[in-house]
């Protein structure tokens, strides 16, 4: 089978953060270790496991992070290489219970997965994504699928999966709606992690696909009395109103945002400028991930209030002072598992089904691309806000192979290089 | 045409029927004597200021803010050779206790080197050091007293110090015929409790126009203010000024000119300025602008009683810039410069632009506006999307936050107003710092209720697309895609008139 | 095998630090804090030998008189009234401005300025170790109390003079804050009765508007100094009395100033010379009663800097 794989090679890696720093990101694929190659079709780790032939994988920000060189050192104990990315991920069954269906993968490799008995206490209540065994049993390390050299990943045409990742499509769900569902669970848990309890005021930073499905979960899920969205381009500050935030705004303009939303004084720098507030909104999620993003959540997050990091970030250096003198909480949100709900505990998965088919999701998926075409697609997906695009992806169907013009409902179409990429 | 910090020759089309203001009068020769005749000589029911001094009295000098005149004036200033000559007499009749006051009401602050140009050095050396020289605080509610209602149930709320004063003595400069009047003590030194009765859209909608004050709801409203304010034992001695109309240093005097009267050496002026203009960095020749000061020079002045002496004053306005036009026309060009009343020593924001324009210029009119009812009216400004934090904070959140969700006046007033009012951070600012109040940018709106009701389409020529956009109008590149746009609305071939005001000038049309 | 025991040599590197710092006192003993002589106490004398006062009379003959005449366009009215005082004089003039000491030196005859001392604050003046040998040097600075004089400042200048040397002294003690003169202190009427020698009254003119009290605005203007007629201690005059006569004397040659010579003498005359002190009126009544030198800004608004573009008058 074909497949995109990750190789751990120093030098090559090495060329990519360069190449990313200088050039841009996800510029540096081109030079750096993932390569297209035919492989031997994976064995079945285990029992109940089974192949997936995947139709469309999409392309996530922590893959562009880990392909960019970027990611931090502390993956290094929990992936294996040479992998296959891709976690987010719609493909055919092939065997098992679901054999001839469509299904979605859950890509956290947790106890069950990893043939652990008994489950650790985490996984035994379906978070899968607090694993305590995670790196052991009879897997390989490998956080999730498309870390991990013994499943395989997404980018490939054949994949391998636990019975347990497995999640059905409804056969009224398109694949692009199914391929959004993984995004849209990580959103969820990321509402519910913030534990809005009703009226507050919510800034969302970062309008990327995490950010838009963040407020969608929100909007949906839980009830903020306001949601600030900071949005850089234009066709994300669309997204995000039809998605339910009540403001968008760019981003310099965040810190007045949050002053005019929460009524509070601010500290400003000589020239007029508001340097940080003294009060502040009550919650803001961190869907970008970077030592700027983390700052500017603590100029405007007021004293007492919560930050939740959704985004996954690198190495990060952070004045923590603010964080220590107001009491702020900054709490991370990582994947997804089960959550409690008044009716009673159900699977992030299953509700991401229904933010998808409310919300309706799928028209978050701005550009499909072959396999073959990956450092065209790597580089879309960088700079996917600039060029009018949300969510790139992989397309392995038949027919499919061909690039598609920006999906319409996504937003407008390239400013730059239209013409190359829309044939 | 202006066209903010700079000019554009523009060709109108034959036929467009041009507006100019009246020449500059003489001013007067001496000044400073017209300024003691006046003192001793007072209109209406009032004694001679000398008489109304005693030692031991508390006395109070309230003046006009930055926003008046336009531009700056070369020093001294008027405010400087009135206060000058009453503090004169203050001194010989042994008055020990005075006050100045700068007559904000909800206007920044002015800074020291401003209120040194307005008041002279004399005069600030003798009060700002001592903590007599004070500004205006219509947040701070240990220093307002409320007079009372007025018989249509409006609150008349004023600074504390000038209502408990023995004398409130009040030195404004009438630019146009808004200024002057009641209005100097009934908004100068008001609160916004009291503001908000004349300041909103059914007032606005109602001065046809806010420059005729015979016709506006605004000034009907401050002359009862002014009236209670009277009975309520509040002594006010009015002194007022006007100003001829020659703005422009020698180096633009082509600006004041017709253009037809251009001699070579002004049209080799207008080229080389314009050319020198559109090279200079926006940052330099802002500064280069705010830092003209305007030989205009007093022509009249007079004292007394408020009403009396108002009348005499709008009856020297007329003298100068009254102007006999005949008939309306269906779209009314114009360009708009580098400067209004509220960014003097600042940016001209997009929403003062639009106040300049549809608030000030489109209500120089008596009788009826010069472009008739439906009609397009054809500004020409850069609208740079820019604002001046520090002197306008709250203009930027009602830019960004208010006009991107609606531009409906009654909407913005019953939505927003109470917010902006009130806001800790605004009121911070503007008792603090140099900020207008939080509620001016909505005033600025409102400013333009009439004419957006009166215009079919407003239309910014060489303005930033995406805010005059957000704004509501129309964006054209060239003054010939104006018209253009225009036809939609007035049809083709429409008479056009084109108000040329380097020089104000106030069109009694008919 | 024996150990030698560590010598002081063999210490090396860590010799350094044995010398660089200081020993910790065993706890209970309390240092007693170093004397110095500053303020009051500064001892000048050093500043009164020989070379140092040759530096000195070059420093205000080369430096400081050139200077004072570019920036403070001095004029000099009534260096008559040095002629017949023989011997030592005391000098008292009014205050307005840093500037006055130097202005007045320089302003003086060569033989007088090489001879004279000036009386300043001790606490203004004396207080660092810098300051004083600064000023000792460059004004021959002597320090003194500004109110009531010390016994010991006080037996220093009186020797001083009977050694010969003319005192410049401020009698109001300190520079005028809004412009109008302030009470004549003792010290000078005190030390004239002591040393019978005669008071000099000085009025000095225009330096409040170059350099102010509390200011740090600096505007070279044009300057005057006026001195008037000797003034003499009659024998029942006590100090106090003496002092009120030459703060008298100074506010005549201040109406001299400001008006003329004639009706200045006039008024003396009549004894309707304008106060030294001012109105005592409200504050901004006495600023504006201010005659225009006194004021802390006296150009005319026509003379304001104008951009290099403007062409208008």
């Amino acid at each position: 089978m074909k497949a995109l794989q990750f190789e751990r090679n120093v030098s090559r890696f090495a060329a990519s953060r360069v190449a990313s720093v200088l050039v841009g990101s996800g510029k540096g694929v081109r030079v750096g270790p993932l390569e297209l190659v035919e492989l031997e079709e994976l064995e079945m780790p285990g029992p109940n496991w089974v192949r997936v032939r995947p139709r469309l994988a999409g392309v996530c920000g922590s893959d562009l992070s880990t392909l960019d060189g970027r990611s931090s050192r502390y993956f290094d104990h929990i992936v294996s290489f040479p992998f296959v990315p891709g976690h987010e991920v719609v493909g055919d069954v092939e065997g098992g219970t679901l054999d001839g269906r469509r299904a979605v993968v859950e890509p956290v490799l947790g106890c069950q997965a990893r043939g652990i008995e008994p489950e650790c206490p985490a996984c035994a209540a379906g978070r899968k994504g607090s694993c305590e065994r995670i790196a052991f049993g009879h897997l390989r390390p490998g956080l999730q699928t498309g870390y991990c050299r013994d499943t395989g990943g997404g980018w490939s045409t054949g994949l391998v999966a636990h019975d347990s990742q497995l999640h059905a499509v409804p056969d009224d769900f398109s694949d692009e709606a199914a391929v959004m569902v993984e995004p849209a669970a990580c959103a969820v848990h990321a509402a519910f992690a913030s534990d809005i309890t009703g009226g507050e005021r919510v800034m969302v930073l970062g309008s990327g696909t995490l950010g838009l499905c963040v407020i969608a979960a929100m909007r949906a899920l839980c009830l903020p009395g306001a949601l600030v969205a900071v949005a850089k381009h234009p066709n994300q500050r669309k997204l995000a109103h039809d998605l339910g935030a009540d403001q968008v705004v760019k981003p310099g303009e965040h810190k007045r945002a949050a002053r005019r939303l929460s009524g509070s004084l601010a500290l400003e720098s000589g020239d007029g400028s508001i340097e940080r507030l003294t009060g502040g909104v009550d919650l803001i999620v961190d869907c970008v991930g970077t030592s700027a993003s983390l700052e500017q959540c603590l100029e405007v997050v007021r004293p007492g209030g919560r930050i939740v990091l959704v985004g996954m970030p690198g190495l990060v250096r952070l004045d923590l002072a603010p964080l220590w003198q107001r009491e702020i909480e900054l709490r991370g949100a990582y994947a997804y598992g089960s959550e409690d709900r008044p009716e009673g505990p159900r699977s992030t998965f299953q509700l991401a089904f229904e933010l998808v088919r409310e919300a309706r999701l799928e028209r978050l998926v701005s550009a499909r691309y072959p396999l073959e075409r990956y450092e065209d697609a790597i580089a879309h997906a960088a700079a996917a806000g600039r060029r009018g695009a949300v969510k790139i992806v992989f397309d392995m169907r038949k027919g499919g192979s061909g690039p598609d013009a920006p999906n319409a409902t996504a937003g407008r179409a390239d400013t730059a290089g239209t013409t190359k990429e829309a044939m | 045409m202006w066209h903010g910090e700079g000019f554009r020759l523009e060709r109108l089309p034959v036929g467009t029927r041009i507006v100019y203001g009246p020449e500059a009068l003489d001013p007067l020769a001496d000044p400073d004597r017209a300024i003691r005749h006046a003192l001793e000589n007072p209109l209406g029911d009032s004694q001679p200021l000398r008489t109304l001094l005693f030692p031991g009295m508390r006395l109070t000098i309230a003046f006009d803010d930055i926003s008046l005149p336009l531009p700056p004036m070369r020093p001294p200033d008027s405010r400087q050779r009135v206060i000058e000559t009453v503090l004169d007499l203050a001194a010989e009749a042994g008055v020990d206790d005075v006050v100045l006051i700068a007559a904000l009401a909800l206007h920044r602050r002015m800074t020291d080197p401003e209120l040194r140009h307005a008041l002279g050095d004399r005069v600030f050396e003798a009060f700002a050091p001592h903590g007599l020289l004070l500004q205006h605080d219509a947040e701070d509610s240990s220093n307002l007293v409320h007079l009372g209602l007025t018989d249509q149930g409006e609150d008349v709320e004023i600074n504390r110090r000038a209502a408990e004063s023995d004398l409130l003595v009040y030195v404004n400069i009438n630019l146009v015929p808004m200024d002057g009047g009641h209005k100097s003590v009934a908004t100068g030194l008001a609160s916004y409790r009291s503001l908000k009765h004349h300041h909103n859209v059914r007032s606005m909608l109602n001065s046809r126009s806010f420059m005729d004050i015979h016709r506006s709801e605004l000034h009907h409203s401050n002359w009862r203010m002014g009236r209670l304010i009277a009975e309520s034992g509040v002594k006010i001695f009015q002194i007022e000024t006007t100003l001829n109309t020659n703005t422009f240093p020698d180096q633009l005097a082509f600006l004041q000119k017709r253009e037809w009267e251009w001699s070579l050496r002004d049209r080799a002026s207008f080229l080389a300025t314009s050319s020198a203009l559109e090279r200079t960095p926006i940052g330099i020749s802002r500064k280069i602008f705010h830092s003209v000061r305007a030989p205009h020079e007093m022509t009249s002045v007079q004292a007394g009683a408020v009403e009396a002496v108002h009348e005499v004053t709008l009856a020297n306005i007329y003298r100068q810039q009254l102007v006999e036009v005949s008939g309306q026309a269906d779209v009314l060009t114009m360009g708009l410069p580098y400067i209004g009343p509220y960014n003097v020593n600042s940016t001209m924001n997009p929403i003062l632009v639009a106040c300049l324009g549809l608030g000030y210029f489109f209500n120089l009119y008596r009788g009826k506006p010069l472009v008739r009812e439906g009609g397009v009216l054809i500004m020409s400004h850069p609208t740079q999307w820019e604002f001046n934090p520090v002197h306008h904070p709250s203009y930027i959140d009602f830019f960004e936050q208010v006009l991107a969700e609606t531009t409906d006046m009654f909407e913005i007033e019953a939505k927003y107003e109470e917010s902006y009012a009130t806001d800790p951070w605004y009121v911070h600012l503007y008792r603090t710092s140099y900020a207008y109040h939080g509620v001016h940018p909505l005033y600025m709106w409102y400013w333009c209720a009439h004419a957006l009701q009166h215009l079919g389409r407003v239309i910014v020529v060489g303005g930033d697309r995406a805010a005059v956009r957000r704004m509501g109008f129309s964006p054209a590149s060239t003054l010939a895609d104006a018209l253009e746009l225009a036809e939609d609305v007035v049809g083709r071939d429409p008479t056009i008139t084109h108000l040329h005001v380097p020089s104000l000038l106030f069109a009694e049309v008919t | 095998m024996t150990r030698r025991v560590r010598g002081a040599a063999s210490l090396g590197r860590d010799g350094l630090h044995f010398v660089a710092e200081k020993p910790t006192r065993p706890g209970g003993l309390v240092a007693p804090l170093p004397k110095r002589k500053l303020g009051i106490d500064y001892d000048t004398a050093w500043a009164r030998r020989y070379p140092v006062r040759l530096a000195r009379a070059v420093v205000l003959d080369d430096i400081t008189r050139p200077v004072a005449r570019l920036v403070l366009s001095p004029r000099v009215i009534g260096l008559e009234h040095l002629d017949p005082v023989k011997g030592p004089m005391i000098l008292a003039a009014n205050h307005a401005s840093h500037l006055d000491t130097g202005l007045l030196l320089s302003s003086l005859p060569a033989g007088l300025r090489h001879h004279t001392i000036v009386a300043a604050a001790a606490d203004y003046f004396f207080d660092r170790h810098w300051k004083a040998a600064f000023w000792s040097f460059g004004l021959g600075a002597i320090p003194m109390e500004r109110s009531k004089v010390n016994r010991r400042s006080a037996d220093l200048a009186a020797s001083l003079i009977n050694d010969g040397w003319s005192l410049i002294i401020f009698p109001e003690g300190g520079r005028t804050t809004d412009g109008w003169g302030r009470e004549f202190k003792g010290g000078a009427s005190y030390l004239a009765k002591r040393c019978g020698v005669p008071v000099i009254p000085v009025h000095i003119r225009g330096t409040r508007a170059v350099l102010a009290k509390s200011s740090s605005r600096f505007r070279p203007g044009s300057t005057e100094i006026r001195l008037g007629d000797a003034l003499i201690a009659l024998e029942h005059e006590d100090a106090r009395k003496f002092a009120a006569r030459i703060e008298r004397a100074v506010a005549a040659l201040a109406d001299e100033a400001e008006s003329d010579w004639w009706s200045a003498r006039r008024r003396a005359a009549a004894g309707t010379t304008p106060p030294f002190r001012g109105p005592q009126v409200s504050a901004w009544r006495r600023e504006w009663a201010l005659p225009d030198s006194a004021r802390k800004d006296q150009r005319a608004p026509h003379e304001r800097k104008r951009q290099p573009w403007s062409r208008d008058d």
